[in-house]
């Protein structure tokens, strides 16, 4: 359970538990890239344990190589002795952070992220910034990092300010949910706050949706801040608890996952996608046709921290019109992993130019995924690659199909 | 030597910034493998070089030469032995990621591929050619050829298809000089070859300490077509062994014949709970691969042969089931550790063979030594061909079951020899077993003493493996 994380030293006989057998070399996308030992999920287990027991000091050195990681779990899923490498991994940025900390990571994730009136004047300034090219030459005279091109042109509102509190069910009332508004989709991909919502509407639900809610708490997880994102998971939980919803529902990735492996009440979290297919079932006779061969992205905090792979294929296949197309290597990482992309933007792209490839193998006019930053990552890598390919959330595709 | 700055200076001159690492922390990741002596000890190399080239590994070779500077080669670091560990510093030579398949050449039957190619992508190019690698080992997702060449891996199906050193036709190799050679005729593709002395062999298993392998020319088969699993359950462990000889004894050779004891069996369960094994002594799985009849034909046999000593046998060939079965095999390696919610497995005492009518002995033994020693196990093993592989299972923070499990893996390496068997089956000697050399090898230990001093006057390539320093005797 993420909300159970400490510190390192509470992990320590997962140290132990590694053979060092080397599996998850096999499939760290990172490794795939570097090769070194440094970089492998083997050498962070070792990485940590040296950082736990003080065999190492934490520094910028020992941050450089915690950096190293796009927590996308790939490890942690296939290791046979059950390390959570990617736990190690939050606890020991954790431990660095608390010993040396930065003030950049506190000011953005603790102070700015944390308060989402704040975020939104900050959103809003970008917004401007953008509206008046000065991005662009911030970025040209190399004041701004690399990846500030992956925000491609921000949205004119925020999916927050559209939405009511609570939205009634079109058909007949089957569920009362709650839908967690996650930053990525409010601010990037407002319609796919729509989509989800009107689906989830037209298939019977009540959707609530609190305006209170907070950031999921993984950027801050994934940074170093780590109470700081327990406490914002936890905070989202209770208000969700409070409204008396029957399960809460997300069609972010990140955001699903983060909130159901830290709750520790009743409350069933959902993805938005699953939740549909597996207690909506919609009918796809007589619906609109989507005349697109499309392929499915399958988002790692999907696929790996929850095991979610094939109810989205099963919508897509469902679709009046779709010809799916299976890529390969569908769920190896793109490379986004939130903020991994500013920081490690080479490293990124490397990863990312391999999952392109697989997409253009395909002959896809569209690829389909869950998350929004997977969204980000795959825009930017297609069109750096000059690739006229949409990218679009599944519920997107079944609002329209179902004439939304 | 020690590598001082201006030769790691000099490093930098014949490699790319990129191909070294001297810095004190990323050595670091550089003092493992998977063995239990990596995890008691640290062996830090003094640097780290990636070479791409022949060229490369050659010019490498020639400093550490010169300087007498210790060079260890590495593949991906899978071995349970610390054989690819510098354990008298120097210079650590990774060629995991110098993985290009150069060639395939279909109308030979054969490849050519550099050392760091994985064996599980080397089989998922050749599919598409309809051609496989046989060796087959657990590790298969992440060693490296060039580690399974150094160390003769094998795997579950080495009853059928025998060890690497059956499939090398040619290796290029850099002597610690930095002399290249080509064995097995500089420009032959010929399959069978008995010109000259046969020095394929001698790099084989060498687990690196006569050169620098970077080139391989393997020989590669036709994939078969058909594959069945037979999965036999006994209420008694002496059966099992019993059952391997009647199928041989009936005319037929699996392609791999793997044992499970009821510890195994226990701790396949605790991990996975849906692979739901039945609780028994032990559970064999006799593999059959050929063309689709034979296979049918040859499943039905095992079944009707071994139904008379076991209490269930199931026989498959659907993938999906045979998958499922195969599982617990498959992850019972590292899924040991799950007997004890406080142990960690640990690579020791691992790897011993011992003649076909001893393995019950074998077993039975090892595990009333092991309840002596007060030490957890998990046996398992490729019993087709007589090789026990035992997982113990120790809290690494209580020294007291350290030192309890240092005189258990002892004690099996010891009844290994006495049962005519060898330390080793396939996972090599390394820094760990060298001790026994001279039980087990007599004045033959004295001839390879004598072709290492050949090969390498210094002494300079991956020391303190394979063999004992010279005129030690740990018989004793
Ligand atoms: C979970 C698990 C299961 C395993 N199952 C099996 C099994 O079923 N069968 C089996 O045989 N083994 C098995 N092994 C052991 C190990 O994987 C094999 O010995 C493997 O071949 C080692 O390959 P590697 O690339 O990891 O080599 P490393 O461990 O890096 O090196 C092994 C030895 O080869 C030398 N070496 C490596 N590359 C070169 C080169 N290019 N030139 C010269 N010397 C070189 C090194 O110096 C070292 O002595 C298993 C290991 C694990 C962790
Ligand atoms: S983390 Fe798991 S898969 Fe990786 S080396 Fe350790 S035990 Fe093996
Ligand atoms: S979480 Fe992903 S990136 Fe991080 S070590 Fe594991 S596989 Fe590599």
């Amino acid at each position: 359970m993420l909300s159970q994380l400490k510190q390192l030293e509470d992990v320590k006989d997962q140290f132990q538990k590694c053979v060092r057998c080397g599996l998850c070399r096999s499939v760290c996308p990172i490794f795939k890239e570097d090769r070194r030992e440094t970089t492998a999920p083997r050498g962070k287990v070792f990485l940590t344990q040296m950082l736990s027991s003080g065999e190492i000091e934490p520094g910028s050195k020992v941050s450089d190589k915690l950096s190293m990681c796009l927590l996308c779990e790939s490890c942690s899923s296939e290791c046979p002795s059950g390390i959570e490498v990617h736990k190690l991994v939050i606890l020991a940025r954790s431990m660095v952070s608390e010993k040396c900390p930065s003030l950049t990571n506190q000011l953005i994730f603790k102070k700015i992220w944390t308060k989402p009136q704040l975020l939104n004047r900050c959103v809003g300034l970008l917004r401007a910034g953008q509206s008046f090219g000065l991005l662009n030459i911030g970025y040209k005279m190399g004041f701004l990092p690399k990846s500030s091109g992956l925000l491609g042109q921000l949205p004119g509102r925020p999916a927050r300010y559209a939405l009511p509190e609570t939205f009634p069910a079109i058909t007949k009332q089957r569920a009362r949910v709650g839908y967690f508004l996650g930053c990525a989709t409010n601010y990037m991909f407002p319609e796919v706050a729509y989509s989800t919502v009107k689906v989830l509407s037209y298939l019977g639900c009540e959707v609530v949706i609190p305006k209170n809610t907070n950031c999921c708490g993984l950027p801050q997880m994934a940074n170093g801040e780590l109470a700081t994102g327990q406490q914002l998971a936890a905070h989202n939980l209770e208000i969700f608890s409070q409204a008396e919803v029957e399960a809460l529902i997300c069609d972010c990735a990140s955001c699903s996952a983060t909130l159901s492996h830290s709750r520790d009440g009743d409350l069933p979290v959902y993805d938005a996608v699953s939740y549909i297919m597996q207690q909506l079932q919609p009918d796809f006779e007589n619906r609109r046709k989507i005349n697109k061969a499309i392929t499915y992205h399958d988002p790692c905090h999907l696929a790996k921290a929850q095991k979610i792979t094939t109810q989205p294929r099963q919508l897509l296949q469902m679709l009046p019109g779709i010809e799916y197309r299976e890529m390969p290597g569908a769920g190896d990482c793109c490379g986004g992993a939130g903020t991994f992309v500013i920081k490690n933007f080479d490293m990124s792209m490397r990863i990312l130019d391999r999952k392109i490839a697989n997409i253009k193998d395909t002959g896809a006019e569209l690829v389909a995924t869950c998350c929004p930053t997977c969204t980000m990552q795959l825009s930017y890598g297609l069109s750096r690659h000059g690739l006229n390919v949409e990218v679009a959330h599944p519920l997107e595709l079944l609002a329209e199909s179902l004439g939304l | 030597m020690l590598l001082n700055q201006p030769l790691k200076q000099k490093l930098l001159e014949l490699l790319s910034p990129e191909q070294v690492l001297t810095d004190e922390l990323d050595l670091k990741f550089y003092s493992y493998d998977s063995s239990f002596h990596a995890k008691l000890n640290r062996f830090f190399p003094e640097a780290v070089v990636f070479p791409r080239s022949t060229q490369e590994v050659s010019a490498v070779m020639r400093l550490a030469y010169e300087h007498n500077i210790s060079v260890t080669p590495r593949g991906a670091g899978t071995g349970e032995t610390c054989g690819c560990v510098a354990v008298q510093g120097g210079i650590i030579m990774d060629l995991s990621p110098w993985d290009t398949i150069e060639e395939v050449d279909v109308a030979n039957m054969q490849v050519f591929v550099r050392p760091g190619v994985v064996h599980a992508n080397l089989n998922t190019h050749l599919e598409k050619y309809g051609l496989f690698f046989p060796p087959d080992p657990g590790s298969s997702r992440m060693c490296t050829v060039g580690g399974m060449v150094s160390n003769n891996s094998s795997g579950l199906r080495a009853v059928k298809y025998g060890t690497t050193e059956q499939y090398i036709l040619g290796l290029e190799v850099v002597l610690p000089n930095g002399d290249v050679i080509i064995t097995g005729g500089q420009n032959s593709r010929a399959i069978k070859n008995v010109s000259g002395m046969n020095l394929t062999k001698l790099f084989v298993g060498a687990e690196g300490t006569l050169g620098v392998i970077t080139k391989i020319r393997l020989r590669v088969w036709p994939k078969p077509k058909g594959r069945g699993l037979a999965m036999a359950v006994f209420d008694n462990l002496e059966e099992a062994p019993q059952a391997v000889l009647d199928v041989y004894r009936g005319g037929i050779l699996p392609s791999g014949i793997e044992i499970l004891d009821d510890s195994a069996i226990k701790a396949i369960n605790m991990y996975k709970p849906e692979i739901n094994l039945p609780n028994a002594e032990a559970i064999l799985l006799f593999e059959v691969d050929g063309n689709p009849a034979g296979v049918e034909w040859e499943g039905q046999q095992i079944k009707e042969i071994v139904s008379r000593r076991a209490i269930k046998v199931e026989w498959a060939t659907e993938p999906e089931r045979i998958k499922s079965l195969w599982q617990g095999r498959s992850v019972v390696a590292t899924a040991a550790a799950r007997i004890r919610p406080d142990g960690s497995r640990i690579f020791a005492g691992e790897d011993i063979s011992v003649p076909l009518n001893k393995v019950t002995e074998c077993l039975r033994r090892i595990k009333k030594m092991a309840k002596e020693y007060g030490v957890a196990v998990v046996n398992y093993g490729h019993i087709g061909d007589g090789n026990v592989h035992t997982a113990p299972v120790i809290n690494l923070d209580n020294q007291a079951e350290v030192e309890q499990v240092k005189k258990l893996t002892d004690a099996i390496h010891r009844l290994a020899i006495e049962l005519g068997g060898a330390t080793t089956g396939e996972h090599g000697v390394g820094a760990v077993r060298a001790c026994y050399a001279t039980a087990e090898h007599g004045e033959a230990l004295k001839v390879m003493h004598r072709i290492k001093h050949t090969l390498d006057p210094t002494g300079i390539m991956n020391p303190g493996k394979l063999l004992p320093p010279e005129g030690d005797d740990y018989s004793a």
